[in-house]
């Protein structure tokens, strides 16, 4: 058993153990959860530090490091040929980053999740077979495998929202389950005509590698999705856009984008603080991965043709997000939106299919994951303390709370952009690119570009307004003296899970190299699978 | 430079602990040594240091961080840390006493590193990256009373307009990237670069700089340099910023962070084509105009010095415009040390007027010009120090102010006299608020040292209203020998014996005109003495012709109606789109969720009764017939023999019949 498989299925143990052990040890079950994520961040810095960031990766499974193949199911179909399922999984520069993140980001999920006193034995049970699920999606290869993992993650996200949320709990949880269910079902279509287009050149059997899928030799001529020597039609429209915009659907979904984001401020408001965090520091960075590792690098040819629409979309999450956050006056769905807004940005970095676009959506996609983290943390603490997050109820926190407002001002800033925090980086990086993308010809006007920019104009003027309203001035609170005794500055706990987070958005900031240079070689590979059709 | 930075972060790691500004102060005592002696000197008019080290790789193209000293920038650092000594030592005595002291001296060694690092940076994605850092150094320093609303109003302004600058740099970055695919200032921007001449370098081919995306590149970076430097319209912020502690205000908002937007237009100056400099000026000359009119308007002393800077950022705008920059550094070097000195004079003042405020126990503002007058009795050193700088400010003889000034206003001249037609109007804009200035400058003083001051009967034996304090004083001091000519050349008449100007020079395309060095100077002058002829008449001799509700005096007053406007327009029009969006979301969009969700229940309740009543009615309907079959076939299954026989007979028939019809 390879490391990566220990990786993924660390956490089942760690079910296994929290749910043998008894009710009356229940006090152990989140040491057990932090023991197992802590050996698994553990284990994914060792990884990080033992990758070889030469090598590409895409679609040549040579160059993806870590990996295992073992042959799952094998079934003779007789007439229709051979099943091949495998379990496959690797990493590449695209997917490790991501692997590192989701490891520091369940870290901070347990460590917020100490004072859950609901079940705790089904609520640790279910955080860790979701972490199974994650790892496993950023790991997968197969794409059958990576299907499994990704509707396995919905069913504890599902139980976490609808039992241990809000008070429309189970409201949200219903409208995230079905509006996830309707992109991955659609998405379930399209890997069954791509199984059945595209056989493996070693065995001649049809089969569910994604490698494979990359690779337009293995189609089998005149099949549904080949396009070397024939295009499919489906009512006049082309079978391999249908099979890429059903593809995005799932996954823009999950990134969000407008419009179809409406899931994700009613989950984020729902949801307890840890599952906030694991939702916007995880899961919306599973439909930036997708995109980039099934919509693009299997449809090279669709994602050149439709470039323009995405960075479009892009364009639009980020303004219609960030005015959208402005409009609020609770603090976690202003956070929730700005998500909306700071996710657009990654994906018009990667629609701009220029190098520096797409790194840097990567790099977002990262410093997002820990920053809107650290924020929704934020607000926990908040809503811990006082059970009210509606901002005009709060003023001059900064007198009596002096240490959270510096952690809020720091996370704020951070997330705005200030040089020196990783946001920048990846913020500058996607408006370079895609300024760069009419140099590079890729088909993004510089127009998109600059509205992108005018993103980074809003989201400084709600989150600073948010800091005049809620921390400045004369110290004013809607529940008077008791919430003033309630409101206590931080506690260690929450500075030990707040502190990393922050101090790795300023490392990332000054040293983006730690990212980049993993990520260079598996970027140039992409660009590189597509460019031919552009 | 690293040394503020450290100074950084050990106040910041210290916390409350560290509240003498030693540390700051060390680290600035230091970085002034170095900047000297060790960059300088070595560096002005030698060679050019370029130091730098790989920072990452992104695609094909490896990014740097390091240095790039030459002549412009050793001279900026110079400046900045020359002007911060004097301000730290002076803050020493300014904010003793003040509760978030320790704050106070984190951020400002924040500013002092962003400051430096800014005019050091080897590319221009390190420049952004400095130039970022020092506007929020500068949006902390301002909201430095975070409990006072106005205060911190005023940062989040500052903040959001230096924020659309900043994006227009950032776009200015984005398009240089993408057409020269290198951020290296030198490669760029130096003698060989790039912009320079257009020499064909190899790398990079040469460019044609007339093309759109030049001048878009160019209007982008003076956006950026704009919103920094305060240039019409996105001056707004600056007057607002001086909500800050005063001595803030002298070193970041009157000499150095708000002239990093000079620098920057300096530094990529070889950028700019033909179009882009002619907006330039233009801005600049609005610039320089409509901030002399607001600060007629003024009441409180600092808006007022506020306004000044803004008018004399509008000169060196508009020297760059006019392909002068070397003028325009040398304004900037000069200016930086007769507005510092103004504002610390005008902190003293304030000091003492707030001292007397809480003593007395009277509500007044302390930073009211109405308030104060007569103070020269009280301040003399102050007083005289204000003098100099008033005088540099007016560009009297004798003083640096007269060196730089007339070096721009004699170039404009002669650029204009070159291009003849109505460029002509820039020089005579120029030359009008030059006299203007003087007219503000002189009511400040006026206001402040003349006259009989309002609380004269609360100063008692015990209550006395004292001259500033040695801390403070000597930097004062320090600061008024830099503005006085010697300091900048040999000679109190000519320009272009002044060190500065001799290194810097540019080439003019345009002749220089003998008698424009002549009668400019004269008629400036002259008309400097005027303006404090009728001031003195109105102010001090109590002949003022226009009443407080003078529709113009309130349009200056008001600065022009711009905040309301900007308030009006952009914030409520932001606002209010942002709450219209949200409601389109909440009702439409999320609205289209529900309906789809609203249509699959209502599908399902159709589904169902067609599942219930026609598949189920279906079955039970088949059930029913055979039921009923079963039925009808059951009488003749009674027992009789008959029956059955009949029955069988029948059955018979029928096959029979069958047989046949077949």
């Amino acid at each position: 058993m390879g490391l990566l498989s220990i990786l993924i299925f660390l956490p089942l143990v760690a079910t296994l153990l929290i749910l043998a052990l008894p009710s009356s040890a229940k006090a152990t079950y989140k040491y057990v959860a932090l023991g197992f994520t802590f050996l698994q961040f553990g284990l994914s810095l060792y990884l990080y530090g033992n990758f070889d960031a030469t090598l590409g990766g895409i679609q040549q499974l040579d160059a993806y490091q870590f990996v295992e193949q073992l042959a799952w199911i094998r079934m003779d179909l007789g007439a229709i040929g051979k099943l091949e399922i495998d379990y496959l999984i690797g990493v590449d520069g695209i997917s490790l980053p991501l692997i590192v993140l989701s490891t520091l980001v369940m870290l901070m999920g347990v460590g917020a999740s100490w004072n859950i006193d609901k079940s705790p034995k089904g609520y640790f049970a279910l955080l860790m077979i979701l972490n199974t699920a994650v790892m496993g999606i950023f790991s997968a290869l197969d794409f059958f495998l990576f299907y499994v993992f990704y509707e396995i993650m919905l069913l504890p996200l599902y139980f976490l929202i609808g039992i241990w949320g809000g008070e429309r709990r189970e409201y949200a949880a219903i409208k995230f389950f079905i509006y996830t269910l309707l992109g991955s079902v659609l998405m379930l279509l399209v890997i069954v005509g791509l199984y059945f287009s595209v056989i493996n050149p070693a065995t001649g059997a049809h089969t569910f590698n994604m490698l494979h899928m990359m690779n337009p030799a293995n189609y089998v001529d005149g099949s549904f999705f080949a396009y070397i020597a024939n295009y499919h039609e489906v009512f006049g429209i082309p079978a391999r856009l249908i099979g890429f915009i059903v593809l995005f659907f799932a996954f823009a979904i999950k990134v969000p984008i407008v419009p179809l984001h409406t899931w994700l401020p009613d989950a984020h408001v729902e949801a307890p603080t840890p599952v906030s965090i694991i939702l916007a520091g995880i899961l919306l960075k599973i439909g930036g991965y997708g995109i980039i590792r099934v919509c693009y690098s299997i449809f090279p040819d669709i994602a050149a043709d439709t470039n323009w629409w995405l960075a479009l979309i892009g364009v639009i999450s980020i303004l219609y997000g960030a005015l959208n956050a402005l409009a609020q006056k609770d603090l976690k769905r202003m956070i929730a939106y700005s998500s909306v807004s700071h996710m657009g940005f990654v994906l018009l970095g990667i629609a701009s299919l220029t190098a520096e676009g797409v790194s840097g959506a990567i790099f977002q996609m990262v410093s997002h994951g820990f920053l809107s983290a650290a924020l929704f943390f934020l607000v926990g603490v908040l809503y811990d303390r006082v059970h009210d997050r509606y901002i005009y109820n709060f003023r001059g926190l900064a007198s009596l709370t002096p240490k959270y407002t510096a952690y809020v001002a720091i996370a704020f800033f951070a997330s705005l952009g200030l040089p020196g925090f990783s946001a920048f980086i990846g913020e500058a990086f996607v408006i370079i690119g895609a300024f760069n993308a009419e140099s590079m010809a890729t088909g993004v006007p510089r127009w998109m570009a600059i509205g992108g920019s005018i993103g980074i104009l809003l989201s400084a003027a709600y989150f600073l307004w948010t800091l005049q309203r809620m921390f400045f001035g004369q110290t004013r609170l809607k529940g008077g003296l008791a919430w003033q005794e309630a409101l206590t500055d931080l506690n260690t706990r929450e500075q030990v899970i707040l502190f990393p987070a922050l101090a790795l958005a300023l490392l990332l900031g000054i040293m983006p190299s730690l990212i980049f240079s993993n990520l260079n070689a598996s970027v140039i590979q992409l660009i590189d699978l597509i460019k031919p059709y552009l | 430079m690293l040394f503020p930075l450290l100074a950084f972060i050990i106040q910041a790691l210290l916390g409350k602990k560290a509240i003498s500004g030693n540390i700051a102060l060390t680290a600035i005592l230091a970085s002034t040594i170095i900047s000297l002696f060790g960059v300088f000197l070595p560096v002005w008019n030698e060679t050019t240091v370029l130091k730098k080290w790989e920072w990452f790789t992104i695609g094909e193209h490896t990014l740097y961080v390091g240095i790039l000293v030459n002549n412009l920038t050793a001279l900026m650092q110079l400046v900045v840390c020359i002007i911060a000594l004097p301000v730290h030592i002076y803050s020493r005595a300014y904010m003793k006493g003040d509760s978030g002291i320790h704050r106070y001296w984190m951020y400002l060694s924040l500013f002092c590193f962003a400051m430096l690092g800014l005019t050091v940076s080897l590319n221009l994605l390190q420049l952004y990256i400095f130039w970022e850092l020092v506007g929020f150094a500068s949006y902390l320093l301002i909201g430095f009373w975070f409990t006072k609303e106005t205060a911190v109003q005023a940062n989040k302004k500052a903040f959001l307009i230096n924020r659309i600058g900043d994006i227009g740099f950032l776009i200015g970055v984005a398009l240089v990237y993408a057409h020269c695919g290198t951020l290296d200032l030198s490669a760029l921007f130096g003698q060989t670069g790039t912009f320079f001449k257009g020499v064909d370098i190899g790398i990079i081919p040469a460019l044609d700089k007339n093309t759109s995306w030049v001048t878009f590149a160019g209007l982008a970076f003076f956006l950026g340099a704009m919103a920094k430097s305060a240039q019409f319209p996105l001056h707004i912020w600056l007057p607002d910023a001086m909500e800050g502690p005063t001595s803030v205000s002298s070193l970041i908002h009157a000499a150095t962070m708000v002239a990093a937007g000079v620098f920057l237009l300096c530094t990529v100056f070889p950028l700019f084509n033909e179009t882009v400099l002619l907006v330039i000026t233009i801005i600049g000359t609005i610039t320089a105009l409509s901030a002399a009119l607001f600060a007629l308007g003024q009441y409180d002393i600092k808006k007022v010095l506020a306004f000044s800077t803004i008018s004399q950022l509008g000169f060196m705008i508009v020297g760059v415009g006019i392909g002068a920059w070397d003028a325009a550094m040398f304004h900037l070097t000069t200016h930086a040390f007769f507005k510092c000195l103004l504002f610390l004079c005008a902190g003293a003042v304030i000091h003492e007027m707030a001292h007397l405020k809480t003593k007395i126990q009277l509500d007044f503002d302390p930073q009211d010009l109405r308030n104060m007058g007569g103070l020269r009795r009280f301040m003399p050193k102050t007083y005289t120090c204000m003098v100099i700088a008033s005088l540099s400010l007016a560009g009297f003889p004798f003083t640096s102010g007269y060196l730089s000034k007339d070096s721009i206003v004699i170039t404009t001249y002669e650029w204009a006299n070159h291009l003849g037609g109505a460029y002509v109007l820039i020089p005579v804009v120029l030359i009008i608020v030059s006299l203007l200035t003087a007219f503000y400058i002189g009511r400040i003083i006026f206001k402040t040292f003349f006259g009989s001051f309002k609380y004269r009967t609360y100063i008692k034996a015990d209550m006395t209203f004292h001259e500033a304090s040695k801390t403070m004083l000597i930097p004062m001091f320090v600061l008024a020998a830099g503005s006085l000519f010697p300091f900048f050349g040999p000679s109190p008449a000519d320009y272009h014996r002044s060190w500065i100007m001799l290194i810097l020079d540019t080439d003019s395309t345009y002749p220089s005109l003998a008698q424009a060095h002549v009668f400019i100077p004269a008629l400036l002058t002259a008309g400097a003495v005027l303006m404090w002829l009728i001031g003195w008449n109105w102010y001090i001799k109590q002949k003022y012709p226009l009443s407080e509700n003078n529709i113009l005096v309130r349009f200056a007053n008001k600065q022009g109606y711009l905040n309301e406007f900007n308030e009006r327009i952009f914030v409520k029009g932001t606002v209010e789109l942002s709450r219209i969006l949200y409601a389109f979301d909440r009702h439409v969009v999320d609205g289209l969720t529900k309906l789809f969700s609203w249509f699959i229940r209502r599908f399902s309740v159709i589904v169902y009764w067609f599942d219930k009543h026609i598949v189920d009615g279906l079955v039970n309907l088949f059930a029913h017939a055979t039921y009923y079959i079963g039925h009808l076939v059951r009488h003749v299954q009674n027992g009789q023999l008959q029956a059955y026989l009949g029955f069988a007979l029948t059955i018979v028939v029928l096959g029979i019949l069958y047989l046949l019809i077949k």
